[in-house]
């Protein structure tokens, strides 16, 4: 268990094998589920069948909390968000979480200052109005 | 947090299955065996997305089955410590209240509720602040914070804290009804 004992997100501390996987963003996961539910209702006549509870709680959770619906936009945030030198792990919460103020930001992905790729407040509220301006003209 | 990763995994195939639809019928049994599970390592196996590679096939003494090693893409939602995430509340009582993050539950007890929301029983319960301007019961998102995880045999359970900057409800049913 001293693995799980160092696990700290806020410090980027997830695990090797978690920092280096593709981190999805809710609404990405939203248009995948969507997708495979789809293909699931095509195959049997009886989709529920299949469905573990698993899926299906995913599924209406990341429709719940998802702040871009359309592809295009969803596409367009990872974009944005890529040219700041995030982390995956980090490019995902701010994503998900879409926080309004550099102070918000910051308290929900402190690693964003600590690892120094970010050092500038003015360049993370840029990161925070490109965001926003997507939401805008979704 | 969702993960799209590459996992792998040992199948053992009856030798009735071994023809051409040998390929469908290790996916659709791989699908059936992964989805919905839960490991401590990789959290919740929510939708495998794609199958990678399928090694050579080994055929067990004794018994006739073959075990293929497959290797798989799927997504994962997997909780960490000191991650920031929304959350649906569930359940409100006492001790505290239980959400739910796609799979997995988090439980927030009193304690890590702000001091200045108190618990008000009923047939709705919840916890408001004095002057009534925040309430949680069932049915808010709330924003919390993982602050500890107990992995179980087939579940990931954990705890989170409200008590913090930027933390707390984030939609309130009832305010707009």
């Amino acid at each position: 268990m001293s693995g799980e004992e160092e696990e700290n997100a806020a410090e980027l501390k997830i695990g090797e094998e978690f920092l280096k996987a593709k981190c999805l963003m809710n609404c990405e996961v939203a248009i995948i589920l969507d997708h495979k539910y789809e293909q699931l209702q095509q195959m049997s006549d009886d989709p529920t069948n299949q469905i573990s509870q698993v899926f299906e709680k995913s599924l209406q959770y990341v429709k719940r909390f998802s702040r871009y619906k359309n592809p295009d936009a969803v596409r367009q945030v990872r974009e944005v968000l890529s040219r700041y030198k995030l982390a995956e792990f980090e490019l995902c919460v701010l994503g998900n979480l879409c926080p309004e103020t550099v102070e918000e930001a910051i308290a929900m992905v402190p690693s964003i200052k600590n690892k120094g790729r970010i050092q500038e407040d003015d360049q993370i509220e840029k990161l925070l109005n490109d965001l926003s301006l997507i939401k805008k003209f979704e | 947090m969702f993960f799209h990763i590459v996992l792998e995994r040992n199948m053992q195939l009856h030798p009735r299955h071994f023809g051409p639809h040998l390929r469908d019928k290790l996916v659709s049994k791989l699908m059936k065996d992964v989805e919905g599970t839960c490991s401590g390592r990789h959290g919740f196996v929510v939708a495998i997305t794609g199958v990678e590679e399928i090694g050579k096939g080994l055929i067990r003494e004794g018994t006739g089955f073959v075990t293929f090693p497959v290797k798989y893409q799927c997504v994962v939602f997997r909780p960490f410590k000191g991650e920031i995430l929304e959350a649906v509340v569930t359940m409100v009582n006492k001790m505290g209240f239980f959400a739910e993050a796609g799979p997995v539950q988090i439980f927030v007890s009193n304690h890590l509720i702000p001091d200045d929301m108190e618990f008000q029983s009923g047939d709705m319960p919840n916890y408001t602040t004095s002057d009534g301007s925040v309430k949680i019961q069932k049915d808010s998102e709330v924003r919390l914070k993982i602050i500890g995880t107990r992995v179980d045999a087939t579940e990931i359970f954990c705890i989170g804290t409200i008590k913090d900057d930027f933390l707390g409800v984030i939609n309130d049913p009832g305010a707009a009804s």
